[in-house]
């Protein structure tokens, strides 16, 4: 009986720690869909509950994007994620330059295509639409 | 009366005219203090640095310029003289693991994958030294090595293994090694970029070394905690101060411009209309070239 606690403790332990190092699925599943034409880059896990407060998009990194290059922002989201991924990006002073999710039409996009002539510093925000609960992952990629 | 008040809206008139077309060009400056005290840099909260590690641009965008341009490969600017079994400080270890990982890069990208067996071995050793390699997946980057048909696996499970390499020295006080090796990685870019350009002198090539002017000043922020920490670190920190004064006089400027949406194929295409600019004399470039190189082939001497 101790021995198999402890068979179990140690198998839970070394399942723990070995957790910790592997890839997430989304993630490699999420870099895989972005297309054969796509180069990975970086990627983003957003994981947000529900916000008590709808003003601006929640999640923020910054990202350094040159000009002459091609980005795709790719957005998957969780199979338990109640809201769908959405993107946004604004330039140093602060200009929106682009997001995925239509305003006027409800529209959300699965990805964004960005053709950057403008090297700089970007804002990227991500939240899921409605500000609902969600579980999901935004990749950024090459164009080749 | 009349034409006073004529005049004096002329007047005011030209003076709005000449504000909207300041606001249409802007320049990037770098910020009023030449470096970046330290006391301001140890104020940076853990989000605020992962945000910088994170905004540092990946060496496979060089590689992947490269190869736009069609410059062919060259062994000549690996970092070939790392003895991965003559690294004594993890300092040492830290920045080699950089330069090593932006060598991985351009070698993948260039699908000279059977050379960069040799780089992973190194990397292995480094990375087992400063106690990361667990996050390095040797067998199936070493398998897609052998398999050219899947570059892409390849370079995903590469940067992310450098990724997390990099979130689990931040969030173990071990911030300083992940510093250095995201400047290793930075230095051996750079290196890169500054050797093809002196060969190749494109245009577009020459833009992208001007433009990590951007950047100079996060990379300061990220190493400049550790910067009275020990001779080293306080020797790498000038040397990140001598590449930022080369660039103090080499300018950006922006134009103006709306971007312009595309529905394509499901998804949405944005194409930037404001554009970047850089200036840069054929001097400015010459001395950015030649610090890049004195640095980075004294970073790479064995100890």
């Amino acid at each position: 009986m101790n021995k198999s606690i402890l068979t179990l403790a140690i198998l839970f332990t070394f399942g723990l720690l070995s957790f910790g190092q592997v890839t997430d699925p989304l993630i490699s599943k999420c870099a895989t869909n972005a297309g054969a034409n796509c180069r990975y880059l970086k990627d983003f896990r957003i994981q947000l509950g529900k916000a008590s407060t709808q003003s601006e998009l929640r999640y923020k990194a910054n990202m350094s994007l040159w000009k002459n290059t091609r980005y795709r922002f790719t957005m998957c989201n969780a199979d338990n994620s109640k809201g769908q991924l959405i993107l946004s990006i604004k330039d140093e002073s602060n200009k929106q330059i682009l997001s995925s999710f239509d305003k006027k039409t409800g529209k959300i996009y699965p990805f964004i295509d960005f053709e950057c002539q403008k090297s700089g510093i970007y804002q990227i925000s991500y939240d899921f639409n409605n500000w609902q609960q969600g579980s999901g992952v935004g990749v950024v990629s090459m164009v080749k | 009366m009349t034409e006073r008040i004529f005049i004096l809206l002329i007047i005011v008139f030209i003076g709005f005219s000449c504000r909207n077309s300041k606001s249409k060009s802007a320049e990037f400056v770098f910020p009023q203090s030449d470096s970046v005290p330290v006391s301001e840099a140890e104020k940076l909260s853990p989000e605020a640095i992962a945000d910088i590690s994170k905004n540092i641009s990946s060496p496979v965008e060089i590689a992947n310029l490269l190869q736009k341009l069609q410059v062919p490969f060259s062994q000549n600017y690996l970092a070939e003289s790392i003895d991965a079994n003559k690294q004594s400080t993890n300092f040492d270890k830290a920045l080699k693991l950089g330069i090593l990982g932006a060598d991985l890069g351009y070698l993948n990208m260039y699908e000279k994958t059977g050379s960069s067996l040799d780089v992973l071995s190194s990397i292995r050793k480094i990375s087992e030294d400063i106690k990361v390699g667990q996050f390095f997946d040797f067998e199936s980057i070493k398998r897609l090595s052998k398999n050219r048909s899947n570059l892409d696996s390849l370079l995903f499970i590469s940067i992310d293994s450098y990724n997390k390499i990099d979130n689990y020295l931040r969030s173990n006080d071990r911030g300083q090694l992940s510093a250095l090796m995201i400047i290793g990685v930075w230095i051996e870019g750079q290196f890169l970029a500054t050797q093809v350009v002196n060969q190749f002198p494109d245009k577009m090539l020459i833009d992208r070394i001007g433009e990590q002017k951007i950047i100079l000043n996060d990379l300061l922020l990220l190493i400049s905690p550790y910067c009275n920490r020990d001779p080293e670190f306080t020797s790498l920190c000038k040397d990140m101060q001598d590449i930022k004064e080369k660039y103090h006089d080499i300018r950006i400027t922006y134009t103006q411009g709306e971007p312009v949406s595309v529905e394509k194929d499901g998804g949405l295409t944005i194409k930037q209309t404001e554009t970047s600019v850089v200036t840069m004399s054929k001097e400015q470039l010459n001395g950015v070239i030649e610090i890049t190189k004195n640095i980075r082939d004294r970073l790479i001497l064995n100890n």
